[in-house]
């Protein structure tokens, strides 16, 4: 089945061919979910409530792009809208806790590490860090760094994805990966792994 | 060179995104720079950690959990393609105004118009003319 016959069934509401598509890009869409929010279950949940808009949506398509392109725009934007909302749960949940008196949970986290292997701590310290600068980094360059580094897509596949010029993705990864390495550098040189 | 300049460019260092030149320069200073060498390998191993977790494994459910999430939304379940949103009310349509027809053909058929056996004669009027001329009206009223 080709991606216009593809997208003809869903849009006749087959569950068959709704059931080829997700098999076929759901490795895709999770992966794409998990480079932005780092979460597994959260990247599978995501990538769930993608499928689910493009079989509400299908009749939408107009196929002017390929179905890759629309299914790796709705992970990012579902994505993005994700930690937005996360951030914002966050930040009431801290005044929350500053008024209940939750402060004491950061040392219990930490004391609780000792009992583990030091490789592993490592590894972990090493993915938070990793993490944690990739998070700082400003949405589009985010999008833009995750599509190059975690689903290798050339700049131009990227470029059609965000919808903007060739220059523009240079310029989003150049600075991306420039604040990353700033902010690893800063943590190499506090020592933090 | 100094390591605030090379600094710069280690990450895209390891890309190989700089120029032959500017690869030459960076390649020498880390060649004398321990501290540098040091940070590439920071940079080198965050940049695989990256390798390492993507396209992790999909749950084998996946599908089913989505299908199951569909059965139990109600605008999932009435799915219907474009074509059968309209032949259905058509079709309706199409069986109501052959009813409406159906009994007005048949309502017609049903009403007969009586026959008349003597066209001319009325039995309740009376012809007064033909029943007693004028003149001899007036000769008895006078």
């Amino acid at each position: 089945m080709d991606e216009a016959q593809l997208i003809e069934g869903i849009q006749q509401g087959d569950r068959k061919s709704f059931q080829i598509l997700v098999e076929t890009y759901q490795q895709m869409v999770v992966n794409t979910c998990l480079g932005i929010v780092h979460n597994k279950a959260d990247a599978e949940d995501l990538a769930q409530d993608v499928f689910l808009e493009i079989f509400r949506t299908a009749g939408n398509f107009r196929g002017d792009s390929k179905l890759s392109t629309w299914l790796y725009r709705i992970a990012t934007n579902r994505s993005l809208n994700f930690i937005r909302n996360n951030k914002r749960k966050r930040f009431w949940q801290s005044i929350e806790e500053t008024f209940a008196g939750g402060r004491n949970n950061n040392r219990e986290i930490s004391e609780n590490r000792s009992d583990q292997p030091d490789h592993e701590i490592t590894d972990r310290q090493r993915k938070e860090m990793l993490h944690l600068a990739i998070d700082k980094l400003p949405e589009k360059q985010r999008v833009a760094f995750t599509l190059n580094k975690y689903e290798d897509l050339s700049y131009q596949q990227i470029a059609e994805v965000m919808e903007i010029t060739l220059a523009s993705v240079e310029s989003l990864i150049h600075r991306a990966k420039k604040n990353l390495q700033d902010q690893l550098y800063e943590c190499y040189k506090k020592k933090c792994v | 060179m100094k390591c605030s300049n090379i600094h710069d460019d280690l990450i895209f260092y390891l890309d190989r995104e700089l120029s032959d030149e500017r690869m030459e320069a960076v390649q020498k200073h880390l060649d004398e720079c321990a501290d540098c060498r040091n940070f590439l390998e920071l940079l080198k191993q965050q940049m695989q950690l990256i390798n390492a977790e993507k396209h992790p494994e999909v749950s084998p459910y996946f599908f089913t959990r989505l299908s199951a999430r569909m059965d139990m939304t109600p605008e999932f379940k009435v799915q219907r393609s474009s074509w059968r949103s309209i032949a259905q009310p058509a079709f309706f349509t199409v069986l109501l105004l052959a009813g409406i027809s159906g009994g007005l053909y048949i309502g017609n058929r049903a009403y007969t118009p009586k026959k008349n056996t003597n066209a001319s004669v009325n039995p309740l009027m009376i012809d007064d003319f033909s029943a007693e001329p004028i003149e001899t009206f007036l000769l008895d009223e006078l």
